[in-house]
């Protein structure tokens, strides 16, 4: 996104602004909320075509930026991504095909998330795409990286396999660079080249004895070996030196194929450490042992195999240009451990042997032009992914093939490419401490794993997926960021009742009488907007427009069934989607509005549905300990008595306006339902 | 602010009853912050009338419309395309406001949805009281601010009266005795001795006892 | 003599004054005004004539007071502010004088609200203070509120109620202040029940010289049985009935008896407290009693001054 899409008045909600791919992590929450899974699903795949590798294993940048985070911990937004994309709606989701070919030849080489994602996204642009890939099997780290425990690999295949359905072509065991030079690609008719190789090559440690013993092996090609099924051999007391993901993945490993200990030396403190928090928690849960502030001095062996690892403690000195503090040795402070094995896992390079003076290197990596077009120094070529930015994340590797796919169509139809700068950091306004306090707490769903024990046994999935009901639930405590309340200030007349009602304290007004409400902080409630005089606010969740438009929409297609009931359910309530197709099954004639609290249905909207020719309305709140606004229920109820009043003066029974609490569980208690039907039809009704 | 009520329905809906096409126009000023006729409450009425509508089997389209005050011609006139077209216009604004309507729409019939109730202050959300009584002769310099006017229930300009008790009116519990709040308030600012003095007579003219007010201005008017 | 009227003339002579009430009838017969007479007329010196009491419509005090008078009874002619305005009330002011009324009693007048018309229109064009003060610059300057001239005497004796039960208590003498220096030449009091509080009230009158400048007539009110006690103690604003009353005549045998004894016991407070110089009897439905109150008071005979 641009600075200026960011000026102008959409704003997008910190979890998407913080998305490399601008994910519309509120939408595909606020669609699970509602119980439309496979909607949801749809929202999160039309942007990634991995979301059931993300749902895994994305280090999550949204989450740490969740405005809810501020008020007690964030929405587990790869949780609900995974629960989405792994429910058995999962094979519905069908991508738009175009019209017609492009009948142009695009190649990516390298088939990680970089490159499946600008494969995918060229395929659907129209052009015609080979993956070249040098290993056998697809995937990028997410297939030779990544463990299964984490990231099963059907999950990598399926994903990739629907890539393929959209016709993109595979090539493995192709090594550009051997046989095929990137040169001669467009001799093959290719007319642009999208390079995302990634970087498999480990760093070396630099110390003595790292060449010398049987035993030091490179975490990268341990890894690759162990997800091909090598089965390489393992040590019993083995070292890992970094304490990134590679680092951490293997050190999970080892002790998954038998090695007694595993100790993780890293030069930095725990804070530093680049691996995700949840991961090293993991893994010391598992049984992986850390030392940090230690750097690894020396490799010793014995009969050329290794022995011993002779470390040094550090200590932090000053910051450096990025902002973490550099490790000091401390003298004298040198300590041995025995192992017979050390993984070196101290970082990655792109291994550009291949690219024969063809592309600039920088830094060890592929040097880009611009690093949002992605055009390398030579003209039709792309790169992006670890190999351009170092090892990085998938999420990131997708945004680089997502932003190739756009580059190389309009490369590929002769525009100019997009200049666009990279966004800076977003910085997420802090929310008043007032406004917290107000704000209702609720507990964030806690992960379903395997215990421990368990998972040492093989490489079994240590996550498992949400249930409908824990992912509704958590879906629920989105705070809903801008999609709250605007007030229209040519139509407020300063009356100041949004001031009054908001239960937050979000609206305020100047001297003058000029009323401001924090898109930011507003929570969505509703409440403002119904009971605004001069109907001046508008609020994108749940517009009233939008409820008056479905009660209309409700009985315009309902098969008249009498008595035709409109019913307004709560979301917030701890129903099923299953609860709400057995009631359409069960009773036909109620016509189901669901709504993110009954705050949002005014009289006139009750008065609606029986001008539409409704017979009878019911109102099913939520149970009070769901409910994120409880202190609106009071007016809420009010208001409701207030409806039923109006009806009776129309001559219209008010018992035909039910509004009750929905039980613990479920959508609403049948016999309420049948009292409601029973009094419609019952004798004695007045007109 | 001018305090209004909706009247009773079935009030709207007997006055309504023979008008078919009927226009339920709101006042977005006074009439919307007493939640009598704003947006809101027109899109209310409206429906509940076509709502009775239906079960009476009376014909004929409810329309609605709000405009900014119903007080001004300026705006009056502004819709002056869409009462036209109506056979009686349903005025949700108090008693000015009605007035004005049918002024400028000679031909039209105009009928009152609401009772004008008074001016007043908004003591909290749904809740409002009377202040002022539009004496035309502003007294509260010599009543600390409160006027015993608009809130002593006989107007006493020499209160309290021999009624008021625990620091209630003698009419209601519920209603403050202001001679009481009077006396209060100058104890406080020690000044009660105000109150020594007899308070003459008041005159009643510019209450409107002398007549229908109007006021010009000079230096305003056209 | 400022009216020469009966009251003004036993008050002026330092003689212990007696009033009572006289409530005219629902209705156009003179009868019932007449009885009230008869039955008052030997123990009082003059009888108050009320002005649609409890904003109950009935004859006209005004009526009321011409009938007494016909029957060489004294009358007060009682006033209310709240139903006529201030034309009315000059107008009425110049019949009673006319007519040979020479006592005026300057009241606001319970709230229609009370009535039996409670969706009336209430005048209270002026109040009852500015009442006094009227009615003393028409008597003392011949002139209307306006300062035109009136053509003739307009003597009257000058009323005015207080109740030192009301709130706030620490107004109440202001208020009485007020309405001495408007011109009230007399004060009748609300029914005193609470004697301490009218004690401490009646310091502060003495205090700031009232009891000198006017004429304090405690009121007193007979109670017939515990209900009207009752009513009285939660339902009548202004009126202060303490528990012990209400008590004694719940406990009391024979209840009437009973309230006889406590309107005797509170005359005989009453006479010890400085500054009073008589007494007003209100015997709302229950005007038969009064002779025998007085008379066991040791108030009769009457004097004749
Ligand atoms: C152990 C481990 C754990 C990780 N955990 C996470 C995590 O939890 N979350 C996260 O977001 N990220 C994680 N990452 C990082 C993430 O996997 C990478 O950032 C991402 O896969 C990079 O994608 P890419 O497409 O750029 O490269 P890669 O996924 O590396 O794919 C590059 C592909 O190109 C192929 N290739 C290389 N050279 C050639 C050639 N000359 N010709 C043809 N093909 C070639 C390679 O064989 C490979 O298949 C992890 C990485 C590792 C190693
Ligand atoms: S509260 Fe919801 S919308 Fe806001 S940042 Fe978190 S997930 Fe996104
Ligand atoms: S409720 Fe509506 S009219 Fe009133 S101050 Fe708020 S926005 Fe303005
Ligand atoms: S929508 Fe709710 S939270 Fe937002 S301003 Fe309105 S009342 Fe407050
Ligand atoms: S009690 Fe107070 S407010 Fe009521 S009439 Fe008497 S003086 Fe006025």
């Amino acid at each position: 996104m641009t600075k200026d899409e960011l000026s102008t008045e959409i704003k997008y909600p910190p979890c998407k602004l913080a998305c490399p791919i601008l994910t519309d992590v509120r939408e595909y929450i606020q669609l699970i909320a509602e119980r439309r899974f496979e909607e949801a699903l749809a929202s999160i795949r039309n942007l990634n075509p991995l979301p059931r590798v993300c749902g895994r294993i994305c280090t999550h940048p949204c989450e740490a930026a969740c405005k809810r985070g501020q008020v007690d911990e964030p929405i587990a937004i790869p949780a609900l991504k995974r629960f989405a994309a792994d429910g058995p709606w999962k094979g519905r989701y069908k991508a738009i095909m175009p019209d017609k070919s492009t009948g142009q030849k695009v190649a990516v080489v390298g088939s990680g998330p970089a490159g499946l994602a600008a494969a995918h996204d060229l395929a659907l642009l129209g052009h015609h795409v080979t993956i070249f890939e040098a290993l056998p099997v697809l995937g990028g780290m997410l297939r030779v990286g990544v463990p299964a425990y984490r990231l099963p690999k059907n999950v990598v295949d399926e994903e990739i396999q629907a890539i393929l359905d959209l016709g993109v072509e595979v090539k493995t065991g192709v090594r550009i660079g051997e046989e095929i030079k990137l040169t001669d690609l467009s001799e093959q008719g290719y007319k642009a080249v999208f390079v995302a190789i990634g970087a498999h090559k480990d760093r070396k440690l630099g110390i003595a004895g790292e060449d010398g013993f049987e035993g030091v092996v490179s975490a990268v090609s341990f890894l690759k070996a162990v997800n091909q099924g090598e089965n390489p051999k393992v040590g019993k007391k083995v070292a890992v030196i970094g304490g990134g993901n590679t680092a951490v993945d293997s050190a999970r490993c080892l002790l998954r194929m038998g090695a007694e200990t595993v100790h993780m030396v890293y030069r930095r403190s725990r804070d530093e450490m680049p691996a995700a928090k949840e991961e090293i928690e993991e893994a010391i849960h598992e049984g992986v042992q850390v030392s940090y502030l230690t750097s690894p001095v020396e490799i010793f062996g014995e009969d050329g195999n290794v022995s011993a690892l002779r470390c040094i403690k550090n200590e932090l000195g000053e910051p450096d240009v990025s902002g973490r503090r550099i490790p000091k040795s401390v003298p004298g402070s040198e300590f041995t451990i025995d192992v017979d094995m050390v993984i070196a896992a101290i970082g990655q390079a792109p291994d550009s042997s291949f690219l024969d003076n063809e592309l600039t290197e920088r830094d060890k990596r592929i040097y880009v032009e611009d690093p949002y077009a992605l055009m390398t120094t030579h003209p039709g070529v792309f790169a992006g992914g670890d190999a351009v930015t170092g090892p990085a994340t998938v999420v990131e590797a997708i945004s680089a093939g997502k932003r190739a796919g756009i580059s190389i169509d309009l490369y590929l139809r002769g525009e100019p490419l997009p200049t666009t700068e990279q966004m800076e950091a977003v910085e997420t306004a802090k929310l008043s401490p007032a406004l917290i306090e107000k704000t209702r707490k609720f507990a964030r769903c806690s992960k379903i794993s395997l215990p421990a024990e368990a998972r040492l046994k093989g490489f079994d999935e240590v996550d498992a997926v949400l249930s409908e009901d824990l992912a509704t639930k958590e879906a629920l405590r989105c705070l809903h960021c801008f999609l709250g309340a605007r007030i229209d200030k040519e139509k407020c007349i300063s009356c100041l009742t949004c001031v009054r009602v908001c239960p937050l304290g979000i609206p305020t007004t100047t001297k003058m009488g000029e009323i401001a409400i924090d898109p930011f902080a507003c929570q969505a409630c509703g409440m403002c907007v119904l009971e605004c005089p001069v109907r001046a606010i508008d609020i994108s969740l749940d517009p009233h427009s939008k409820i008056a438009r479905e009660i209309e929409w409700a009985i315009s297609r309902s098969q008249q069934v009498e008595p035709v009931i409109v019913g307004f359910f709560d979301l917030h309530g701890n129903f099923r989607s299953s609860d709400v197709e057995s009631l359409r099954q069960d009773y036909p004639n109620i016509l189901p509005v669901m709504v993110f609290g009954l705050r949002r249905v005014d009289t006139s909207d009750i008065l609606k549905a029986f001008e539409f020719g409704a017979d009878g309305v019911l109102l099913a709140g939520c149970p009070s300990d769901t409910d994120p606004f409880p202190e609106t229920a009071d007016r809420v109820k009010r208001r409701m008595a207030h409806a039923r009043t109006m009806l009776e003066a129309l001559g219209i029974d008010g018992a035909r306006l039910e509004v009750c609490d929905m039980p613990d569980e479920g959508l609403v208690e049948k016999e309420l339902i049948d009292g409601l039907i029973q009094r419609i039809k019952g004798p004695g009704q007045a007109r | 602010m001018i305090v209004l009520e909706q009247k009773k329905f079935q009030e709207i809906e007997k006055m309504t009853t023979g008008y078919n096409r009927l226009l339920v126009l709101g006042c977005e000023t006074c009439a919307a912050m007493s939640f009598a006729g704003g947006q809101r409450q027109v899109a209310e009425l409206a429906s509940a009338i076509r709502v009775a509508r239906k079960t009476t089997g009376e014909q004929g389209e409810v329309l609605e419309e709000a405009i900014a005050r119903q007080c001004e011609p300026e705006f009056v006139d502004l819709i002056k395309d869409e009462v036209s077209g109506c056979d009686a216009v349903l005025s949700l604004a108090c008693g000015a406001g009605v007035q004005m309507l049918a002024e400028r729409f000679q031909d039209k019939v105009v009928l009152p949805g609401c009772n004008t109730t008074f001016l007043g202050v908004t003591e909290e959300l749904g809740v409002w009281s009377e202040r002022c009584a539009g004496c035309g002769n502003c007294i509260l310099d010599k009543t600390a601010g409160l006027c015993p006017i608009a809130r002593c229930s006989k107007q006493l300009l020499n209160g309290p009266c021999g009624g008021s008790m625990n620091g209630k009116c003698e009419i209601s519990k519920d209603v403050d005795c202001v001679w009481q709040l009077i006396i209060d308030r100058l104890t406080r600012l020690n000044r009660l001795e105000m109150l020594e003095e007899i308070f003459p007579v008041k005159d009643w003219s510019p209450a409107g006892h002398g007549g229908p007010r109007k006021m010009v201005r000079e230096d305003l008017k056209s | 003599m400022k009216s020469g009227s009966n009251l003004e003339r036993i008050l002026e002579s330092g003689q212990f004054a007696v009033t009572a009430e006289a409530g005219p009838p629902k209705g156009s017969s003179p009868k019932v005004v007449q009885r009230k007479g008869e039955l008052l007329k030997l123990c009082c010196d003059a009888l108050n004539v009320t002005d649609n009491q409890t904003a109950i419509v009935r004859m006209s005090s005004l009526s009321g007071c011409v009938l007494l008078k016909e029957m060489g009874v004294e009358p007060v002619l009682q006033m209310v502010v709240r139903d006529r305005n201030r034309l009315a009330l000059q107008g009425d002011i110049l019949g009673a004088a006319a007519l040979g009324i020479r006592n005026v009693l300057c009241l606001s007048g319970d709230h229609q609200k009370f009535g039996n018309h409670p969706t009336a229109k209430g005048v209270y064009d002026i109040d009852s203070i500015q009442f006094i003060q009227m009615v003393k610059t028409m008597r003392d300057e011949h002139k209307f509120l306006n300062g035109e001239e009136i053509s003739g005497d307009v003597p009257f004796f000058i009323g005015a109620a207080a109740n030192p039960f009301a709130d706030p208590f620490e107004f109440r003498v202001i208020r009485l202040a007020k309405k001495v220096s408007a011109g009230a030449d007399f004060i009748q009091t609300q029914g005193i029940f609470d004697m301490p509080k009218f004690i401490e009230w009646m310091k502060m009158v003495r205090d700031r010289g009232l009891d000198e400048k006017t004429h304090i007539l405690a009121g007193l009110i007979p109670i017939k049985s515990v209900g009207m006690a009752r009513y009285m103690r939660n339902n009548v604003s202004g009126l202060s009935v303490p528990k012990e009353i209400v008590d004694r005549m719940a406990d009391a045998k024979e209840p009437k008896e009973e309230g006889v004894k406590i309107c005797l016991e509170t005359i005989e407070q009453l006479k010890e407290v400085d500054g009073i110089h008589g007494i007003h009897i209100m015997a709302v439905a229950w005007e038969d009693i009064v002779s025998r109150i007085i008379e066991e008071a040791g108030l009769m005979p009457r004097p004749v001054v």
